[in-house]
């Protein structure tokens, strides 16, 4: 906080410049010897400071000649002339005509590094702006450089505007700002496309020319020139496709989503071709004298030193070039896994595509291009789906509301009209805010999700209201047809889930101490998945409801009997995982209590808190949910009470129990049809827990001292206990 | 930054309190809010506010702009911004004030 509101007044400064006294050369008097030897008349560790200014205005201060913290300390230390790009022009340090190919195929690579390192966080003054190329196009009368150079600042700027808009980024994961950088406006992306086009007509000309051809022998240096140009006319032909692509995500037509997945696949066939030819590039001199920035022909690492913002000056390492194309292949993998998106057309269904998607933990530009390609312009999903319709497609695949059923005669009331419209409107935007926290990094998703609840929450008391006002309206007109709990089943799902995700996110995060975990299992296995799977059931019972209904009407109607197929229920695969992992956390939670029985959990010693602070801080987002009820602590202390049984277990009967679930789990997984990743990920840790909790229930190593491990590397919720 | 903070921040309070502040203290004193121009053992220059100073003379200068040694082409003279600065007392070289700021003693 105190960091933001430092760089807001300096931002003001920028504006005023140099005040007038000191332009003026006031009279500046030496004070050295006097300030030193006054200082030392302080005592060891006095502050002398203003009444204002205190040790937490101190805290902010950035340390001079502090390397991490001190930008213009690197710059200062070179001792070499810094030359921006026209006086490099003008000296002849840099040319900007007859560029060689290994220079072109060298700078190329080393500016497309810059790329890479800028979308992964750095600003783009260190990165992409230290190419001098890029500083002023219009200088530059090499044809494929100049393509190339506004290829990239086309690249740069879409791909801003992109991140800009969805905004799912945070500090840590991009800088936006652009230095006051021109970032080729000057030209229509339609004209830069099109250069970039007429220069890789003219390579793949000359890589023609230069094809060898039968019987003839091969003169190397032809070859050479051969393997030169078609390593120049691959990096072209990427930079267009790449640009081309993104281009096409900002249009507004769904069609073009499937272009530029097209547009994908064809820069990714050029990778290979792009890495063999690496070493035709001319390499960046390691000079130790400057740093291990990359010294290449049209770089100046420093150039942009004085731009830099004075906090955080983050030193950014530009990653090599044998990197780039492994990097390519992913984000380029990454956009094409985005533009499968379009194919779901159902709410739930993209729910858990963004579920999905994030669980990779994806660069921040195809989370932007993911969350601009699903709402193009804030009210119709894939730019032809009204978010309105969607919540009530939902809402029919979930609990099949009469009110939403053309068979009812709520469908055509115009009272329940507007109470069921209302509703959904409402909804809109928490769903569309939910869809846009799974955009946001891993980190950063779970502090969001805890604020969300509020949102849910409102919704939920008005899905009840809804619910219950819909209800009597029925029993008025169809009194042998319920509408009880429809609207509120569905939000409360989705409530839960939300709580569920907030507490496992916690254990991929490392949050959890291993002594807390006990509660964290509890929790989920007690409480937040036997809610989940109530509801779930509920809303399982209310579809078979409507739908013996609309037999009904269906036998009335053409009299012969249709015969009854037995259909799989669409929740059952949802109710059947969530009786999975409910068997695990409870096999979790039962192994904690029992480990702790035996001694073998660390406890801290509890000064300034104690375990109740702890299970308060760790629940307390759920505090504003309603529905379900948050557990206090005292509640929690006394539902998971042992004592209340009689004989109370011991440690062996809790790993024999604990032991069951997990087993319980793997039964019910190895039943699922067509087991997914998921499934078997979850399988690795149940299976062998099995066999641990068997070996502690007889007693194996209960004598040592040595903590069991827990392993979270098969599955980021669930560890492995593993006993030394 | 932090380091020296956490070093100081319990005697920081305790010496507060002390009394009858001794003459250096108060030359010291007279000091703050003033602008200040200090040199560094780099070449640079910064100048700024004083804030904060201890034994140690690591001074604290608030608004501090950066000022690089006149030698330097590339940058004429312009003077980049850093807002909140420590320059650490073993890197300054020598430490300057405005001739009028000596004449009046703060007002109290």
């Amino acid at each position: 906080m105190v960091m933001k509101s430092s760089v807001e007044e300096d931002e003001s400064g920028w504006g005023l410049g140099i005040p007038e006294k000191m332009k003026n050369n006031a009279n500046w008097v030496d004070i050295t010897q006097d300030f030193r030897g006054a200082c030392k008349e302080l005592n060891l560790g006095e502050l002398l400071h203003d009444k204002l200014f205190g040790l937490f205005e101190a805290m902010s201060a950035i340390e001079m000649m502090d390397p991490k913290m001190d930008a213009g300390m690197i710059g200062n230390q070179v001792n070499r002339k810094v030359l921006n790009f026209q006086q490099a022009v003008k000296d002849g340090a840099i040319r900007v005509r007859d560029l060689t190919l290994p220079e072109l195929i060298g700078i190329m690579d080393t500016c497309i590094c810059c790329l890479i390192t800028w979308l992964e966080g750095h600003s783009l003054a260190q990165t992409v702006f230290t190419c001098l190329y890029v500083h002023n196009p219009d200088l530059i009368e090499d044809p494929a450089m100049k393509a190339f150079a506004l290829g990239i600042l086309k690249i740069c700027d879409i791909a801003r505007e992109k991140v800009n808009k969805a905004a799912v980024f945070e500090e840590e994961d991009f800088q936006a700002m652009t230095y006051g950088f021109k970032m080729a406006n000057n030209v229509t992306d339609l004209r830069v496309t099109g250069m970039l086009k007429d220069v890789e007509d003219d390579l793949q000309r000359r890589v023609k020319s230069t094809r060898s051809r039968q019987g003839e022998k091969r003169d190397p240096e032809v070859e050479l020139e051969h393997q030169q140009c078609l390593a120049l006319f691959s990096r072209i032909k990427f930079t267009r496709l790449l640009l081309s692509a993104l281009i096409a995500f900002t249009k507004k037509e769904t069609s073009s989503v499937s272009e530029a997945q097209k547009l994908m696949t064809q820069a990714a066939d050029l990778l290979p071709a792009i890495h063999a030819t690496l070493n035709h590039g001319m390499q960046a001199q390691n000079d130790t004298t400057k740093g291990d920035h990359p010294i290449m022909m049209g770089f100046e690492p420093l150039v942009n030193q004085r731009l830099l913002p004075p906090t955080f000056p983050r030193y950014a390492k530009i990653i090599k070039r044998e990197e780039m194309v492994n990097y390519f292949s992913k984000l380029i993998d990454r956009i094409r896994t985005v533009c499968e998106v379009i194919n779901t057309t159902n709410l739930h269904g993209i729910l858990e595509f963004f579920c999905e998607f994030s669980e990779q933990s994806p660069c921040v530009l195809s989370r932007s291009l993911l969350q601009t390609t699903f709402l193009i312009d804030s009210k119709k999903v894939f730019g032809s789906h009204l978010m309105h319709d969607m919540i009530k497609d939902a809402l029919r695949g979930f609990v099949s509301p009469p009110v939403l059923s053309a068979k009812c005669c709520l469908y055509n009331n115009h009272q329940a009209k507007d109470y069921i419209d209302s509703f959904v409107t409402h909804c809109s935007r928490p769903f569309c805010s939910l869809i846009q926290i799974h955009g946001h990094n891993r980190a950063r998703q779970r502090d969001k999700l805890g604020h969300i609840l509020e949102e849910f929450a409102t919704l939920q008391d008005e899905a009840e209201k809804v619910d219950a006002a819909l209800h009597s309206l029925l029993m008025k007109l169809e009194p042998q047809r319920q509408h009880l709990a429809c609207l509120g089943t569905w939000v409360l799902y989705h409530s839960l889930r939300v709580m569920i995700h907030y507490l496992l996110s916690g254990f991929e995060l490392e949050l959890y101490s291993m002594h807390e975990y006990y509660y964290i299992y509890w929790y989920l296995s007690e409480f937040l998945y036997a809610w989940l799977m109530s509801t779930l059931s509920r809303a399982d019972s209310s579809q078979m409801a409507e739908e013996r209904i609309t037999e009904e009407l269906q036998r009335r109607g053409s009299s012969k009997k249709t015969k009854k197929k037995k259909k799989t229920r669409p929740l059952s695969r949802e109710i059947t995982m969530s009786q999975a992992y409910q068997n695990m956390c409870a096999g979790m939670y039962k192994t904690m209590i029992a480990l702790d029985m035996d001694g073998k959990v660390r406890k801290p010693q509890f000064e300034l808190d104690s375990e109740q602070v702890r299970y308060e801080h760790r629940f307390a987002p759920f505090n504003s949910v309603v529905t379900p009820p948050p557990v206090h602590y005292i509640q929690f202390k006394e539902m998971s009470d042992l004592k209340k049984y009689s004989p109370p277990p011991q440690s062996a009967d809790l790993y024999l129990a604990a032991s069951k679930h997990f087993q319980q789990a793997k039964l019910i997984l190895e039943n699922v049809p067509s087991p997914d990743p998921e499934v078997n990920r979850i399988l690795k840790v149940a299976k062998p827990n099995i066999v641990v909790m068997k070996l502690l229930a007889g007693g194996h190593k209960k004598e040592t001292k040595v903590l069991p491990q827990f392993d979270f590397s098969a599955h980021k919720y669930f560890p492995v206990v593993k006993i030394i | 930054m932090a380091a020296m903070n956490e070093e100081n921040g319990t005697a920081m309070h305790s010496m507060d309190e002390m009394a009858g502040p001794s003459l250096a203290r108060q030359k010291l004193e007279n000091l703050l809010n003033k602008s200040m121009r200090i040199r560094m053992t780099d070449g640079r220059t910064l100048v700024g506010l004083f804030l904060c100073t201890d034994r140690d003379c690591n001074v604290i200068l608030g608004s501090a702009q950066e000022f690089l040694k006149s030698t330097d082409s590339f940058s004429q003279g312009e003077p980049r911004v850093l807002g909140l600065a420590m320059i650490p007392g073993h890197h300054v070289v020598s430490i300057e004030v405005e001739s009028d700021s000596l004449l009046s003693p703060r007002v109290i």
